[in-house]
């Protein structure tokens, strides 16, 4: 009986560790990646693409994963946050960072406005309406013609720190990866406070939240905004690496991208967010040249997830590690890890109540 | 006035593809309680299959029309037998995902099939318009109105007054009882999709002649449609119709009044604005617990 008790103890050490390692080694890799392929353009486009994404994604999964809300409309918070530093940057001069934290400010405001009404939809009807707002952001862009540059957009002026433009692949590799590493920290910290355990507490029950003092409405309109703001700041990395921003950039596409890569890495799920970013943009990338590819593998993906591997690629390892410790019992945080979509593996009969 | 008059009787045209679509949506929800965000691709093949009936194999269009919408039920059907039956008795966050997979992955092998390019298909009516008052009809628009009101009172007596329409309506209520009863889950869903899918089918071919035929034609329309389903309440069929013919109404006087451009942001605040007020659609009832 101690050798039972001692091995799930052990395991779950070992992983931690093993995923202290996994963090290391990723993060050294990323830092030197630019000392090969730095000359290579395209090629640090697509990376800079992956980290600006992989926020984005990481946003969306704080909301749904961690929120349990839907939204199909992050496409519209990244074009604000890119809007809001092209407008910006082209009328003042300020220094980047300032112009970066008025990216995420104003994209956390309007994620604030958004998640007012939204706070009292569940479910299907968020998803419409989160649906119409990422279509509507880039139809006001183009309405906009005097502040936005309407259909021909707004061409991104060239920030600098003493003399170097910031708009170069390798240093905007840097910034990029900056704001992703900080925001990954603060996130991380956001979900082990309060802040964060009241989210979670909104996703696992509506309904008896509110029986331990928790106030739902705030804290989905806390949820929303905290999602926007990192969506902001995706937004201004966005709008350096295209060095233009305009309104085709950001089609409903778009919000369906991040949507599928949350759900391929993993509901609640930080590496999950950041590797399902990155698997889709590589799959994007590699099938431009065939027309409606990318757009199927990500469906495909996103259907045979859901039907076999509903906790993503996140929760692969762990799987994996089952099979491979054979009679391991699994760790009690292991089971109620099980995401929200493993429950549909549930029996009709056990009709679960107030889902949202 | 007559501006005004004017705009609205040509936006029954769309105000009845909005509505045809949205029923689509609705019949769906109704029973299976899963919004098919699919739906719109789903459409979309429909009305490709009908140009290929009718522009590649030649077929007149009304016959391509049929054994389009044909296949649209097909299609449903077997979305949902292989699909959504699997995730069935899940939270709601399921379904939506996966008919958002599967709209990626149904417009990816559209655009694959078919290609990107432009289409063009026939109108089933042609002709000039006819003058009523004070105000020109386009006789295509009259047929497609006509065709939502007529396709919406069917349902409402298939559902109210036919023994099948009441097994569709106890399985939406409380399919483990219904089982009981000896209706057929299975059936009954696999129908309903089917059915959801050819009238929306039937709506992405009658809006095929305006906006030229792509995989992803029905992008804006889908919103429009889901506005309308929102607007009148999911699980409405008179709400869908309705909405669908407001949403029509409301976009083309925007268009008239204001700009194209403003369509969707002026909708989709129409949207917000009626679920904050009234969560649960115009005609909706209040949402069960049950979910």
């Amino acid at each position: 009986m101690l050798l039972r008790r001692a091995r799930p103890v052990a395991a779950a050490r070992a992983g931690a560790t093993s995923q202290k390692a996994a963090t290391l080694v990723v993060l050294a890799v990323a830092l030197v990646f630019p000392l090969f392929e730095g000359a290579n353009v395209s090629v640090m486009g697509i990376a800079i693409e992956v980290l600006t994404y992989g926020l984005v994604t990481l946003a969306l999964n704080l909301l749904m994963g961690y929120g349990g809300q839907v939204s199909i409309g992050h496409g519209g918070l990244l074009a604000v946050g890119a809007y809001t530093t092209a407008i910006v940057a082209t009328r003042f001069r300020l220094p980047f960072i300032v112009v970066l934290v008025l990216a995420g400010v104003v994209t956390a405001v309007v994620g604030l406005l958004l998640g007012l009404p939204a706070g009292r939809l569940r479910s299907h009807y968020l998803a419409v309406a989160t649906l119409g707002f990422g279509v509507a952001v880039p139809q006001i862009a183009l309405n906009l013609g005097s502040l936005t540059g309407g259909f021909t957009g707004l061409i991104v002026p060239t920030p600098y720190i003493g003399t170097i433009a910031l708009n170069e692949p390798v240093p905007l590799y840097y910034v990029a990866l900056g704001i992703l590493a900080l925001s990954v920290v603060a996130i991380r910290s956001i979900l082990a406070s309060p802040t964060g355990r009241r989210f979670m507490a909104v996703r696992d029950s509506e309904d008896t939240a509110p029986a331990m003092g928790i106030n739902v409405g705030r804290t989905k309109v806390v949820i929303f905004t905290v999602s926007s703001f990192f969506c902001g700041l995706a937004g201004y990395v966005f709008a350096l690496n295209n060095g233009i921003v305009e309104p085709d950039s950001f089609t409903f596409s778009l919000s369906l991208f991040f949507f599928a890569a949350v759900i391929v890495g993993g509901l609640a799920s930080i590496w999950g967010s950041l590797i399902g970013a990155a698997l889709l943009v590589v799959v994007q990338q590699e099938s431009v040249s065939l027309g409606g590819f990318s757009e199927a593998i990500l469906g495909a993906a996103v259907v045979v997830m859901l039907l076999l591997a509903p906790g993503g690629l996140a929760a692969l390892p762990r799987r994996l590690r089952g099979l491979v410790a054979g009679a391991w019992r699994p760790h009690p945080e292991a089971v109620s890890a099980a995401g929200p979509l493993d429950q549909h593996r549930a029996p009709p009969s056990a009709g679960s109540p107030g889902e949202g | 006035m007559t501006v005004f008059l004017q705009l609205v009787v040509s936006a029954l045209g769309f105000g009845g593809i909005y509505a045809l679509a949205a029923l689509g949506l609705t019949i769906i929800f109704k029973t299976s309680n899963v919004v098919n965000f699919a739906f719109g691709a789903m459409a979309t093949v429909v009305a490709m299959v009908a140009w290929t009936a009718n522009v590649s194999l030649g077929l007149p269009i009304a016959l391509a029309w049929v054994l389009a919408i044909l296949g649209g039920g097909a299609l449903g059907a077997a979305a949902e037998s292989v699909f959504l039956r699997r995730v069935e008795g899940a939270p709601p966050i399921v379904g939506i995902v996966m008919t958002l997979g599967l709209l990626l992955l149904v417009e990816g092998l559209t655009g694959l099939a078919w290609g990107y390019g432009p289409k063009v298909i026939p109108n089933v009516f042609s002709g000039p318009s006819i003058a009523i008052g004070p105000v020109f009809v386009d006789r295509n628009d009259l047929f497609i109105t006509g065709l939502a009101l007529a396709i919406a009172i069917g349902l409402h007596f298939f559902y109210a007054r036919t023994r099948l329409g009441l097994a569709v309506r106890a399985v939406a209520e409380d399919a483990e009882v219904a089982s009981l009863m000896g209706i057929s889950r299975r059936w009954v869903l696999a129908v309903s999709w089917a059915v959801g899918v050819a009238v929306t089918g039937a709506a992405a071919t009658l809006a095929a002649p305006s906006i030229s035929l792509t995989p992803t034609m029905m992008d804006n329309i889908a919103v429009f449609a889901f506005a309308a389903a929102v607007l009148g309440g999911l699980g409405s069929l008179a709400g869908a119709v309705a909405g669908g013919f407001a949403v029509g109404i409301v976009a083309n006087l925007i268009a008239g009044y204001a700009s194209t451009n403003l369509q969707l942001t002026l909708v989709f605040a129409l949207i917000v604005v009626v679920l904050y007020l009234r969560p649960q659609g115009l005609f909706g009832r209040v949402a069960r617990v049950r979910q």
